[in-house]
């Protein structure tokens, strides 16, 4: 890694950073390298909120290249930037879109075209083709395409960033939970937290504040008086015993529950439905959810609907919108930085939205926000920084720097 | 680190307790036979009967050295030795040497890399020749009496 | 109400308890509604969120992939997560992993189980499934995750760490193992020197518990007696070995 970034100055701006997911841990990196001093508390482990429970898909943006282009483009530019900077985080095998029924071909055209539109690189394939690859698909499907996915490790990649924050002297806290903003002459100034590891409370002091709590933003945002327009939509997904495919399987439709497989390790993950929550702490998994990612799972890959469960779970999208949309789905999936000087308060910013893929984008733009208001007049480098294996934040010393 | 920390928490970096299995005696984690599957038993016996032939040893020899003693304290532990308990006793030694000896073929050739996911089976093997051989010198010993 | 009645019953969770400073631990009694579907997992974030926000624990996949939710539960290893409270008894006692020490409550210090791997640990393999198929073009062999989720049980339940600390244990010889299986670049003499130091592959006293435990098909135990295979075929003896 570039050994010349400085390490940051005993007088520079410190920033308090609230959340431990991908987006807290990809903005203690992105600041770190731009000089800032860097505090981040989180209640849990790192990544317990949703970072660590999504299929661990690195989407290539078809998904997203008929309905939300600029989603679309972020993902593919994300995407190369991911696989380059935290090298050994992947499975990279791609991915297929495919075709099932004649609904499906309806939507080939438009995805083709769309993929092209956003530079996502695709291999068209004939059914015979894609079966060569990928033996358990449904032999019955039309058309297949291939794109750039990958398969993700959810935990392990961003810890990479938390890890290299680590190294460049970041003090990141787990089990550490935010009692209540402290709040003075209209700005934010720092946090009451409590450390759940020794049971001692106090002050955390900052010249600025971050929230990156995903779909407890509201929560946190509540505490400095200001409303952040984040509904928690929850997702329910179902992992398989047995490696099913190698490449991520997706549905070739505009969106809908259970179109899309990602293998993992040993496991074959399936996912995943849509509805919002008031609280992304009481997420449950309701059964007909369940059944239903395994009866469209096996749509795309038969065997689905035989193979043996090893879990069934829920994670939580912060997705930015309406509170009144009631599927999730018609929101936007693009992140947001909200300068709530806006709302008369000043040192208190909030990151929220988007999804893993994104992770170092949005810590760049939200890094670019925070910088200006802490004038400070350095570029985002994170782009060409690779960042230090996972097993790095669990080491003592700084000799993997070397 | 060049954010801020919080006081008290450098008791972070303390030494915190740690968990052993066990059964009450610091080091017994080896012997503890709770939530142990068949792998876990086979070494706890084998090292019971290996720690039983060592103090049998030591027995052995206190037992050659009243020799030493006479006729007379040979024959009174002689009519000691005929007894149900102490040939009972003897079944038990037959059944550590057997056990601490046929497990240590089975270690052998699983630990060596030869047989090395076979160990449930080869277990279950040796034991059946174990029996054999135990209830064999068993109908002996107490047939001698 | 009939005797088809999911209504969750009530069982009584001992959950292990310790904050650094305190000068000893403890158990909490609760008493957690349990469905047929309630993992382990999900009956401590009960607790969390409705008895006690103090209560600290690990987790982040919740699906058996990530290996943060490593504990003892009635003195097995297992993964919270996919655990199933229901089948459990009465009474469910839940500690922290055994020989790793414990920062506070059911979490324990990860950075000592990382130290004993070896450096040059993987994080990806070639996948051996389904083998009928052929890769599209620009990839050679299809690649996957590495089965170890680095969680600890297979150090927890070994019968040696549980007596000596100097052991490296389980899943860093599998570790190990693994390189030599498929080394990516990796120097297999350096491996094979590491893990022929006498705390090394033949420390193991061959309980298998280590496999018994292994919620991710690893086969540490099978893995060390491979390892020791290999070592005994280079002709090596385990005095001219320096600590790895």
């Amino acid at each position: 890694m570039t050994r010349s970034a400085p390490r940051a100055s005993r007088d520079a701006p410190h920033v308090l950073i609230v959340g431990g997911g991908g987006t807290g841990g990809a903005l203690a990196h992105d600041l770190t390298l731009r000089g800032v001093r860097i505090t981040l508390v989180e209640r849990g482990e790192f990544t317990s909120g949703t970072t660590g429970r999504h299929h661990g898909l690195l989407h290539s943006g078809a998904r997203y290249a008929v309905s939300d282009r600029e989603s679309a483009i972020e993902c593919i530019e994300e995407n190369a930037i991911l696989r380059s900077i935290c090298p050994g985080s992947f499975e990279e095998n791609d991915g297929l879109f495919v075709a099932i029924t004649d609904e499906d071909m309806d939507y080939y055209d438009d995805f083709v075209e769309g993929c092209k539109a956003c530079g996502i690189p695709i291999e068209e394939l004939a059914p015979q083709e894609a079966l060569r690859m990928e033996p358990l698909l449904n032999p019955g499907l039309k058309a297949a395409v291939r794109v750039p996915d990958a398969t993700m490790d959810a935990m392990r990649m961003p810890l990479r960033f938390f890890a290299t924050a680590k190294h460049r002297g970041a003090t990141l806290y787990n089990f550490m939970e935010v009692l209540d903003l402290v709040i003075d002459g209209g700005a934010v100034t720092g946090a009451t937290v409590r450390d759940l590891v020794t049971g001692s409370e106090g002050d955390l002091h900052a010249d600025l504040v971050v929230n990156a709590t995903g779909p407890w933003s509201e929560k946190i945002a509540r505490m400095a008086g200001v409303d952040v327009p984040i509904s928690p939509s929850p997702g329910v997904m179902l992992a398989l015993r047995g490696r099913l495919c190698n490449m991520v399987i997706n549905r070739m439709h505009r969106s809908g529950d259970g179109d899309i497989v990602v293998p993992q390790r040993g496991l074959s993950v399936v996912g995943t439905s849509s509805w919002t929550v008031e609280d992304p702490d009481e997420l449950d998994v309701p059964e007909d959810h369940v059944a239903r990612m395994r009866e469209e799972g096996s749509k795309l890959i038969p065997a689905i609907a035989q193979a043996v469960s090893r879990a069934a779970w829920s994670a939580a999208r912060p997705l930015i919108g309406a509170k009144d949309a009631d599927s999730g789905r018609e929101l936007s999936r693009t992140f947001k930085t909200i300068d709530h000087v806006e709302d008369g308060v000043e040192g208190f910013v909030t990151i929220t939205g988007g999804k893993a893929t994104t992770l170092r984008g949005m810590a760049e733009l939200c890094g670019d926000v925070i910088c200006r208001k802490l004038g400070i007049d350095r570029p985002c480098s994170t782009r060409s920084v690779t960042t230090l294996p996972h097993t790095a934040f669990y080491a003592e010393t700084e000799r993997r720097l070397a | 680190m060049s954010g801020q920390e919080l006081p008290g928490t450098e008791r972070r970096d303390d030494q915190g307790p740690v968990l052993r299995k066990g059964v009450g005696i610091p080091t017994s984690g080896w012997f503890d036979p709770r939530g142990r599957a068949l792998g876990g038993f086979a070494f706890a016996v084998n090292r019971v009967t290996g720690l039983g032939l060592v103090a049998y040893l030591y027995l052995h020899l206190a037992v050659l050295s009243m020799l030493l003693r006479g006729g007379s304290a040979w024959s009174g532990f002689l009519r000691l030795a005929t007894s149900w308990l102490f040939l009972s006793l003897d079944v038990l030694l037959i059944f550590g040497i057997l056990y601490h000896g046929l497990n240590g073929i089975r270690v052998a050739l699983v630990g060596s890399g030869i047989v090395a996911d076979r160990q449930k089976a080869l277990w279950w093997a040796l034991g059946v020749i174990g029996t054999l051989a135990l209830a064999f010198s068993a109908i002996h010993i107490y047939g001698s009496r | 109400m009939s005797a088809a009645d999911p209504l969750p019953t009530t069982r009584r969770f001992r959950v292990y308890r310790y904050k650094r400073g305190d000068p000893g631990w403890r158990f909490d009694p609760f008493e957690v509604p349990v469905g047929p579907r309630t993992t382990v997992l999900d009956a401590l974030r009960w607790i969390q969120l409705h008895r006690d926000r103090t209560l600290a624990l690990r987790h982040s996949c919740f699906h058996a992939s990530c290996g943060t939710c490593g504990m003892q539960v009635n003195g097995r290893e297992a993964l919270a997560c996919v655990t199933l409270a229901d089948p459990l008894g009465s009474t469910i006692t839940v500690e922290p992993l055994a020989n790793i020490p414990v920062l506070t409550d059911l979490v324990v210090d990860m950075g000592q189980v990382f130290a004993r791997f070896p450096d040059e640990i993987g994080t990806v393999r070639m996948s051996e499934k389904p083998s009928r198929a052929s890769p599209p073009d620009g990839i050679d062999t299809y690649e996957r995750f590495e089965d170890c989720i680095e969680c600890g049980l297979c150090l927890s339940a070994c019968p040696v760490s549980a007596t000596s600390d100097a052991y490296v244990g389980p899943a860093a010889l599998a570790a190990a193992q693994r390189l030599l299986e498929e080394p990516r670049g990796v120097d297999p003499e350096r491996i094979l020197d590491w893990a022929g130091d006498p705390a090394g592959a033949w420390r193991c006293h061959v309980a298998f518990e280590c496999t018994e435990a292994c919620p991710s098909n690893v086969r540490p135990a099978e893995r060390i007696m491979a390892l020791r295979g290999a070592l005994a075929a280079g002709r090596r003896t385990v005095a001219t070995v320096t600590p790895g």
